[in-house]
């Protein structure tokens, strides 16, 4: 059975026994696109599709569809609580354990239909097979995207159903045809680091799909986008987007798991996730902690604990 | 139409460089988009359109509209209105009809004077398209890939350089004053011009005005809206979007007298920047209320403004998507405005 | 007191003009009226107006957000603005003082048809400061009692401490062919008149559409409640005005933010009558 009919089976389980309201996948459009799909009855689950285009981190839906039903009721014991099946990679997996820590919902209402990914191809999320606007005329082969070639696990760390079995790693290693930007980033001077990002932030639209796109930037609302805000001004500008890109990047050190949706996400080609990744190693660094491995608050996050319980 | 060579092309782009703004289309790592160039060497020449549209060009991201001196008790505005005459050149088709709508807007009474001055200072200079992209459907928007009209100069792509038309009075004195040189073309004009097929795969229907606002009530913007993460790339990338938002902003220049306030600045910026109907925070108010707070209001929003309000409210006579294929290339989770007129042809033949 | 405007051209709808605030006084818990005097062009700019029309004020340094102007030009060149403290904007404004300069766009907007309404017997329902706008239409129909015919004015508010203008309702009550109905949700120990919503008043007063005119303003939920009973009392969607908000940034047409399906409210508004709006799928709640 290919991942795609496993998928499909365990949605058509899933909804025909009322477990799940709805089961978040993936699904292919008519110009031949993966993108998020949700379906809500088991007659329907042949939308779903698993391939190597399965880009989207999709526990970034989880907040919004598991928001309670009855706010003014507590969580938990809420047996009203919405329950949702969501299909992850390991990486968007990781994503579920930092959302948990972080208690925006109980674990039991997630079915986690977790895939041992075998990669997925750097175009995914473009128009079919082919080349998107921004590209310019390549001859490389399909290419799997920067997160893959150096990821550690391919099993995801949270599920309820998994789908594939955990092979050896997929690492093909840095390309030495393009060799790895972060490679290239720490052989820089501070200053020509500096250069860099200014350079690359200086294209920003400010759009924030990066944030959009992230599961881990669910402030109600952005301090980069208050309107009372004296932080940030809300200009365009090379000094706004400096601080915008840096403080997100602050805010999601311990946090961020590399799914690098932000930077697959973004219209202007910007490397964000480059900094995520710095943040990441330093965090590891110093404190031994890699965010979503378990479901344990990074290690500066301020947890603030239920005075009543 | 008078030939002109792709050298004697770049020659004149040389000497547009040295005497004004040239904004062209050029890589930005990789991302094309229209920008200033000081040499044609930088001119990114084979590839279907830049990222952004050219109404970065009248309407860019961030504006200044004033200058606010405060002083105690006492204030001093100085408006901010741009001087600088600017050519675009490699201007889309797509790009030029949706600077035409983006007119019809500004310049309704009271007419915008930020935008007109940089309008009435800029010459675009077109070049048609050899053939359309995968997401492009300008044809099927009442548009083309060599349509001539908004420009002021247009130059279409062929075997022995380009051909060159003088659209406007203002595009002539462009050719004029910087010597494009050129000559008569020996063949049958007309044919070369119309020697490009635009082959395309599917024509969209275009659903009438007032079929869209018949599916206000309609499941469809929800179901797609679940997808969307409210990321704005859509309206930012597209060449009609015209939303904004306008603020107050310290400058850190002056930091003297506090205000009555306690604020430490004494100049300030009223600035205006884009925004995005589909933003989260877009209609909410002081007070917390938001009247679009769900997704789906909000993509519905978006659709009904391009194919109905805009249209309707400025008399463009079109929709007011001019079929570039921009917010198709660029959603993240494939929201496809093809697939939504579509949708409304479909449901309204029911 | 020195104030300049320095501009280039003149009718650059997108540049305040400077104002001086003359008095600034509580209006109720929360909100302020402000009196503005124009100076330099914002005299002539302002020397004609009418009642439903908005300006945006701006406090400099933070920004500008729109107010329906309280006043009208016949009772003299002062503009009166009741600015309820809730946002960033009207935080600083409330920090001014007299002698303070604002700035003032406008006249913007749409009016009420004051002419189509004479001879007619008005309703005005007015909740909390959305009775801002309807003073000076109470005003011109005061200053020219006899070309209208009843006023019946209902004005609500949660608590007597958020009811406006309660300093003219004497003038009012002892104008002829004129009442006045108030009405609190929450009363103090004080409050001897009506308590309840605005909508149980109007159906208590159960006011005659024959030959009326009803104009609403209010919190969206309130304009929408009261619509619906003016209908159910036999009033038609054309005889129902109301005056909407929206957040706005540039008043002139152009932000695109206001609209309301293919309605936007800063130029085909923010005057409607209930024809225009009532079927609008798009609510304003």
């Amino acid at each position: 059975m290919t991942y795609t009919q496993e998928i499909q089976n365990k949605a058509r389980e899933l909804l025909g026994g009322g477990q799940v309201e709805v089961v978040i996948g993936y699904e292919v459009g008519p110009r031949g696109r993966t993108r998020p799909a949700f379906v809500y009855d088991p007659q329907d689950v042949e939308r779903l599709v698993w391939n190597q285009a399965c880009t989207h981190n999709l526990t970034t839906y989880l907040n919004d569809h598991l928001k309670p039903k009855h706010p003014e009721k507590k969580q938990g014991a809420n047996s009203e609580a919405r329950r949702v099946a969501v299909v992850v990679k390991a990486c968007d997996s990781r994503a579920i354990n930092v959302l948990l820590a972080e208690n925006r919902f109980e674990r039991q209402q997630l079915h986690v239909i977790g895939v041992a990914c075998e990669g997925i191809l750097e175009d995914a999320g473009q128009a079919g097979n082919e080349r998107s606007a921004h590209q310019l005329v390549t001859n490389d082969p399909p290419q799997y995207q920067a997160r893959c070639r150096h990821c550690n696990e391919r099993t995801p760390l949270v599920y309820d159903t998994l789908i594939g079995k955990p092979e050896s790693h997929l690492g093909t290693g840095p390309n030495p045809a393009r060799p790895d930007a972060y490679q290239r980033l720490q052989t820089m001077t501070p200053a020509e680091r500096a250069e860099f990002w200014l350079s690359q932030f200086d294209r920003c639209i400010r759009c924030y799909a990066c944030r959009q796109a992230c599961p881990m930037c669910d402030c109600p609302t952005c301090l980069y986008e208050r309107d009372d805000s004296l932080w940030v001004g809300m200009g365009i500008g090379l000094n706004e987007k400096r601080a915008f890109h840096l403080g997100r990047a602050f805010h999601l050190a311990g946090r961020c798991v590399g799914c690098n949706e932000c930077e697959r996400v973004c219209p202007m080609d910007i490397p964000i996730s480059l900094l995520n990744r710095r943040l990441a190693q330093e965090v590891e660094a110093a404190f031994g902690h890699r965010a979503g491995i378990a479901p344990v608050p990074a290690p500066f996050v301020t947890v603030l604990s239920n005075p009543g319980g | 139409m008078k030939l002109t060579t792709h050298e004697e092309l770049s020659s004149w782009l040389d000497s547009l460089a040295e005497n004004l703004n040239l904004i062209a289309p050029r890589a930005v790592d990789g991302v094309p988009l229209y920008r200033p160039v000081q040499h044609s060497q930088e001119v990114l020449w084979d590839f279907t359109r830049p990222v952004l549209s050219v109404k970065e060009a009248f309407f860019p991201a961030t504006e200044r509209l004033l200058t606010i001196e405060k002083g105690n008790r006492q204030i001093r505005l100085i408006e901010s209105l741009s001087e600088e005459p600017q050519v675009v050149f490699g201007v889309r088709p797509c790009d030029a009809r949706g600077v035409k709508m983006l007119d019809a807007l500004f310049t309704a009474a009271p007419g915008d004077p930020y935008y007109a001055r940089r309008r009435a200072n800029t010459t675009l200079v077109g070049l048609a398209c050899r053939e359309m992209g995968p997401t492009c459907f300008c044809t099927s928007m009442g548009g083309s890939p060599d349509d001539a009209s908004n420009m002021d100069v247009m130059l279409y792509p062929i075997e022995e350089g380009y051909l060159v038309q003088a659209v406007t009075s203002k595009g002539q004195a462009l050719l004029d004053n910087y010597a494009l040189q050129s000559r008569e073309h020996s063949t049958g004009q007309a044919e070369q011009k119309t020697a490009f097929v635009y082959e395309q795969a599917e024509k969209y229907p275009l659903p009438e005005r007032s079929a869209w606002a018949a599916q206000f009530e309609d499941a469809y913007w929800d179901q797609v809206a679940e997808r969307c993460l409210s990321c704005r790339i859509c309206a930012y990338v597209c060449p009609t979007c015209r939303c904004f938002d306008v603020r107050d902003e310290a400058l850190p220049e002056a930091m003297s007298n506090a205000s009555p306030s306690g604020n430490g600045s004494s100049q300030f910026e009223r600035i205006r920047c884009w925004d995005s109907c589909t933003g989260e925070a877009y209609r909410r108010i002081a007070g917390g209320h938001n009247p679009r707070a769900e997704k789906g209001q909000r993509l519905r929003n978006r659709f009904l403004c391009k194919f109905d309000y805009y249209p309707r409210q400025y008399a463009l006579g079109s929709a007011a998507c001019t079929g570039c294929g921009r917010c198709i290339d660029a959603c993240p989770v494939n929201i496809d405005i093809t697939e939504v007129m579509q949708h409304i042809a479909e449901v309204s033949q029911c | 007191m020195l104030a300049i405007s320095e501009r280039k051209n003149g009718a650059n709808p997108m540049v305040p003009y400077l104002g001086k605030l003359v008095k600034v006084k509580d209006l109720a818990a929360e909100i302020k009226l402000f009196s503005v005097e124009m100076l330099d062009g914002g005299r002539e700019a302002f020397s004609q107006y009418y009642p439903g029309q908005f300006a945006f004020l701006s406090a400099f340094g933070v920004g500008e957000a729109p107010f329906g102007i309280a006043s009208t030009p016949e009772r003299g060149p002062i503009l009166d603005f009741a600015v309820n403290r809730l946002g960033s904007v009207t935080s600083e404004l409330h920090l001014l003082g007299e002698g303070d300069i604002v700035g003032v766009r406008g006249p913007l907007g749409n009016c009420f048809p004051m002419d189509e309404f004479k001879g007619k017997d008005l309703i005005v329902l007015g909740g909390g400061i959305g009775g801002a706008p309807l003073r000076p239409v109470i005003h011109s129909v005061l200053d020219n009692r006899e070309d209208y015919g009843d006023l019946t004015i209902l004005w609500a508010a949660r608590h007597p401490s958020l009811l406006v203008f309660s300093d003219e309702y004497e003038q009012w009550r002892s104008a002829p062919g004129t009442r006045l109905h108030l009405t609190v949700d929450q009363p103090d120990d004080l409050w001897d008149h009506n308590v309840g919503l605005i909508t149980e008043l109007l159906e208590k007063v159960s006011p005659s559409p024959k030959n009326a005119i009803s104009i609403t303003c209010g919190p969206p939920v309130m304009i929408y409640y009261a619509s619906k009973l003016l209908e159910k009392l036999g009033f038609k969607a054309e005889q129902n005005y109301v005056t909407l908000e929206a957040r706005m940034h540039c008043g002139i047409g152009k932000c695109g933010r206001c609209n309301l399906g293919e309605k936007l409210v800063c130029v085909d508004g923010p005057v409607f009558s209930m024809a225009e709006v009532g079927g609008l799928r798009e609510s304003f709640l």
